[in-house]
């Protein structure tokens, strides 16, 4: 007796902690429910979400919307092991190159015929090509930012520099020299953020027409590092080297981690995304005067490689219609204000982008929108094996360059080399 | 993990019944089972599986089915320079943190041993780490290392000892920052195993060697160095296979950075398998570290064995 | 000397002073004091820092030179940080797998040890040996399969998932605890309920559990904290942020590039440690004394 009363408490406490903590998915009772996974993270932004999401769910009682709040450190793990797993949202916020091996391995729906045709035309080709694999697309491109500099205007204006504007930018040599111009007593002209200096470097090396990606006539994909491609890597590592215009300590620092050393006017300009500006207006001291100046431009102007932020729809998921009909409505030109003005950035539909709200000058939002033509597909982000080649490869060698431990030789022998048997791996 | 898997051995055998031969004793099935079946399901099954994974091309994603591949991913592995390279920093890493763990950890030890002012401060401080999730001690590290925000800059600026650095982000500094936070982390296990074993030292054996004359490092090497050879061996062999294992601290210091200097092994499979979805390689970089743990772990034994034959 | 009040007064007493009966010089004392001092700042000084840190507003944390006491103190970090993540939800994962692993481990496996301590056969030895070796596995080796496994039976991102993965995790370490108790229990006392016809399990609710209840104390509280800091498998098996223990969201406070967020990250932080901090000076006692019965005759 007693031992079965033993068993039964202990079958009933097992059975108690599997059902009891499991919450499973959602029943469906003729209503849809989508899990939207957004990777907004500064308090506006979720906010704007948010709103939106409430929004659509009191006009569609029948496709609820569910926010589900994701972060953008982890998101391309995350999601791998989410597909895997099989427990994928069905609405998916990510970066454009972030999504190749997500495309490439099926997990990603193809949008072609999933989108009305108003928001495919509200956006321009060149940046759907950001989400274009192979054949399909598999992701709305939405929200994107320019790289820019941000400037301590004082400092600027006591040297007597000539300002920069996107109608007469900055050459790569006269950026250089205007550095070192503003360097001396402990000060650096520029703090460059390289914590991960791959993308940095092969955005802005568009400007100077460097590709480092071909595509051979066989479809495969190999790497080379021609003299356009040398342009910025040898800037940056000049400025930090023999220079002494650029702050060694901030190579391997992310964009943040610079921001006091720049209120403390340690630094005269800081290279980083538009999206920056909020961070600064929220943390700056009072008095202290900033502004946006467009990136130095090249052989090619002032284009820009860039990854947009984009939403796509899980193929695993039963409600795919739904799911691109939830994008529509988020993605209305009114609607990408809100998200623009929420993260900062700039919106890719054409008429959004025409909002008075993003082109007035206070805090400099004229000056990035000026910028959104020369914004185009980073070359190297429908590669697959991008990621790895990144990773493993491109952010140490240039890490490295950058910081003076090898040269232009070893850089060029590994980015290639090594590179180019990643790669293969992935081409096989 | 844990510590009394260091230093606890089974209690003096008791003379056992018998029941030798058999599996298990009739009747104590059902004792056994709730036990046995998880740790079969999710354990003993789950290595087996990793092993065979080895030898195919298991990938995320759809597209491609799974293929038996033979010893490829092992050939792949002999060729990566990387991965290698990333072992070859697992070891520093393992070396750096599991060596100077112990020496101060000895050192705090015999002081805590001692009847000092503090004593009993010392003791509550000395749990804090051990009491920390990894990941916390990484965050707490990573603003004590902030370059501008930290403590400890701002304490070498105080000193006039220069500028201060960006000692996580630094090519030359990340890993020795890391390794300071591993010591620090793993301290107080090693510390407490240690206490005990010393205050397993009988006393007389003390009193004995004072009488002879010998000075305290003379009675350190006769009496207390004999005695805690055991206890010493066994947590600095699971400290240096844990070491060798860590992953939380790495992954929110540096996640691998700057330049793959901190990637540690354990980092490098996590993100061959769930980043790059590469399942099979990944589990054959795993079965390597096994391999090599292996080797040390028998190393190690042989070492046990023969320090016992000595005494 | 305000040892008096604390628990380690005993061992102070018997161990400290009168143990070896030797009195080291002055200079000697002098010096080992200074070199505890030394170890009470290493160990100390960076919970301080993250103390502080939780406390400082925005702008002090921007400064170029900041200070150990916070110029304006301010709870707004810790009201952030439960804002900006799921931090409550995080911790009610927490506490329920922890909880649940703690209790189901300690439930399974005090009869296996049980077996393990009181009768000799091949199964014994080779719990044993499986206990020595699984501390030597690499996770990696174990979560890819695990994680395969685990999808097939759609335990995935499930919070019963991830307590039996906590189980099997601490398993090794809660027999080895739990067969030294069981052999400390005098046998003859269940000699007697046999005799009296009770039977193996009957023996081992009625007559041993009771002898064992401070080890299976002390054993659930430690499986609890393996439990509560754990992150690899949280990281890989957990998906959903509503789903994910403390350890893994806190990670998220870390953000993209340049997204470090220090005060509500160390507010955060802070909060997530006191539980352990807690429940280990419960045991600390156990932990420098009962747990190491086996090392420490005491």
């Amino acid at each position: 007796m007693r031992r079965v009363r033993a068993w039964a408490a202990v079958a009933a406490a097992v059975a108690l902690l599997l059902t009891g903590c499991s919450s499973g998915k959602t029943v469906d009772d003729g209503k849809v429910t989508l899990e939207f996974q957004s990777l907004a993270w500064q308090k506006e932004s979720v906010d704007a979400n948010k709103q939106l999401v409430k929004e659509w769910n009191a006009a569609h009682p029948d496709i609820q919307v569910k926010y589900v709040q994701g972060s953008w450190d982890s998101v391309h793990d995350q999601l791998l092991t989410s597909f895997e797993g099989g427990e994928a949202p069905d609405v998916i916020h990510d970066a454009s190159d972030d999504l190749a091996d997500f495309a490439y391995g099926g997990y990603l729906a193809d949008l072609r015929d999933l989108l009305p045709a108003r928001l495919k035309s509200g956006i321009p080709q060149r940046s759907w090509e950001t989400t274009t694999f192979g054949d399909g697309v598999y992701g709305v491109p939405f929200l994107q930012e320019p790289r820019v500099l941000v400037a301590n205007a004082k400092i600027l204006r006591a040297a007597g520099v000539r300002i920069p504007t996107p109608a007469k930018p900055w050459s790569w040599e006269e950026f250089r020299s205007v550095t070192k111009k503003l360097s001396g007593g402990g000060r650096f002209g520029v703090a460059w953020p390289l914590k991960e200096p791959v993308s940095a470097t092969l955005n802005l090396s568009l400007s100077a027409g460097g590709r480092m990606f071909h595509r051979g006539a066989d479809g495969k994909v190999t790497v080379r590092f021609d003299a356009a491609d040398a342009v910025v890597p040898r800037t940056v590592h000049d400025q930090a080297g023999p220079d002494g215009s650029a702050s060694g300590a901030t190579l391997g620092m992310s964009g943040s981690d610079t921001l006091p050393g720049f209120f403390a006017g340690k630094y005269a300009m800081v290279p980083l995304g538009f999206s920056y500006r909020q961070q600064i207006v929220q943390q700056a001291p009072k008095g202290f005067e900033w502004q946006v100046l467009p990136a130095p431009a090249g052989r090619d102007g002032l284009a820009q490689g860039v990854s947009p932020q984009t939403l796509s729809v899980a193929q695993d998921s039963p409600h795919k219609k739904e799911a691109a009909q939830f994008i529509d409505f988020l993605l209305r030109p009114r609607n990408m204000v809100r998200l623009a003005l929420g993260d900062w950035m700039l919106p890719t539909g054409t008429q959004a982008l025409k909002d008075p709200a993003l082109r007035t000058t206070k805090n400099d939002w004229a000056t990035g929108t000026a910028l959104a033509g020369g914004l185009r597909s980073a070359p190297a982000q429908s590669v697959r094996g991008y990621p790895e080649w990144k990773d493993k490869v491109a952010t140490p060698a240039l890490q490295e360059y950058y910081s003076g431990s090898i040269g232009l030789g070893e850089l060029r022998k590994r980015l290639v080399r090594d590179g180019n048997l990643v790669l293969a791996r992935y081409q096989r | 993990m844990t510590l009394a898997t260091a230093t606890k051995r089974p209690v003096k055998r008791v003379s056992e019944p018998p029941g030798r031969g058999r599996l298990v004793d009739h009747g104590a099935w059902f004792l056994v089972l709730p036990a046995l079946i998880p740790i079969l399901v999710l354990s003993v099954g789950p290595l087996l599986y990793g092993i065979a994974l080895s030898f195919t091309d298991a990938q995320a994603g759809r597209t491609a089915p799974t293929r038996w591949v033979g010893a490829l991913n092992f050939q792949d592995l002999l060729h990566d320079t990387l991965f290698w390279e990333s072992f070859r920093i697992g070891l520093l890493w393992a070396v750096g943190v599991t060596v100077p763990q112990f020496l101060l950890a000895l050192g705090l030890a015999l002081l805590l041993n001692q009847n000092l002012r503090f004593r009993w401060l010392a003791r509550a401080l000395a749990i804090i780490p051990w009491a920390m999730p990894e990941v916390v001690v990484g965050i707490m590290w990573r603003l004590v290392y902030h370059p501008d925000a930290g403590i400890l800059n701002e304490t070498l600026r105080d000193l006039g000892l220069g500028d201060g650095r960006d000692w996580l982000t630094g090519l030359a500094t990340a890993l020795p920052a890391v390794i300071v936070v591993g010591v620090w982390a793993g301290m107080p296990q090693t510390t407490v195993a240690l206490l005990a074993g010393l205050q397993n030292t009988p006393p007389e054996l003390h009193e004995a060697a004072a009488l002879d004359g010998a000075g305290a490092w003379g009675r350190f090497r006769a009496v207390t160095w004999p005695a805690l050879k055991p206890v010493a061996l066994a947590i600095t062999a699971l400290n240096f296979i844990w070491n060798f294992n860590a992953f939380a601290l790495v992954y929110v210091l540096t996640n691998g950075g700057p330049g793959g200097r901190t990637r540690l092994p354990m980092l490098f499979a996590y993100e061959e398998a769930f980043r790059y979805g590469q399942f099979g390689y990944a589990a054959a970089m795993g079965c390597g570290m096994v391999a090599v743990i292996s080797v040390i772990l028998a190393f190690h034994l042989v070492g046990r064995l023969k320090g016992g034959d000595e005494q | 000397m305000s040892r008096t009040r604390t628990h380690t007064r005993t061992h102070t007493r018997t161990r400290g002073r009168t143990r070896t009966g030797i009195r080291p010089s002055r200079p000697a004392r002098a010096g080992q004091s200074l070199a505890l001092l030394a170890y009470l700042v290493f160990l100390a000084f960076p919970f301080l820092w993250l103390i502080s840190t939780a406390f400082k507003p925005p702008r002090e944390l921007a400064s170029l030179h900041p200070t150990w006491i916070p110029k304006d103190p301010t709870l707004a970090n810790f009201r952030q940080a439960f804002d900006e993540q799921p931090l409550l939800r995080a911790a009610v994962n927490s506490v329920l797998v922890a909880l649940s692993a703690a209790l189901v481990a300690v439930l399974v496996a005090t009869p296996m040890a049980y077996v393990m301590a009181r009768h000799r056969s091949l199964l014994s030895r080779a719990a044993t040996g499986w206990v020595v070796i699984s501390q030597a596995f690499p996770f990696v080796l174990l979560i890819i399969p695990l994680f395969l496994i685990l999808k097939n039976l759609h335990l995935i991102n499930s919070l019963p998932g991830l307590t039996l993965v906590y189980v099997v995790w601490s398993l090794p370490f809660a027999l080895w605890m739990l067969v030294g108790y069981v052999r400390a229990v005098p046998r003859e006392l269940e000699e007697a309920a046999a005799v009296d016809g009770a039977g193996k399990l009957r023996t081992l609710v009625s007559v041993t559990a009771p002898l064992l209840a401070p080890g299976l104390v002390a054993t659930a509280l430690f499986a609890f904290i393996t439990a509560w800091n754990e992150f690899f498998f949280a990281l890989v098996l957990m998906k959903t942020p509503e789903r994910q223990t403390l350890p893994v969201v806190l990670t998220h406070f870390l953000g993209a590039e340049g997204v470090a967020d220090l005060g509500p990250l160390a507010a955060a932080a802070f909060l997530a440690t006191l539980p352990s901090l807690v429940i280990f000076a419960l045991i600390q006692r156990r932990l420098t004394g009962g747990i190491l019965a086996g090392a420490v005759k005491s």
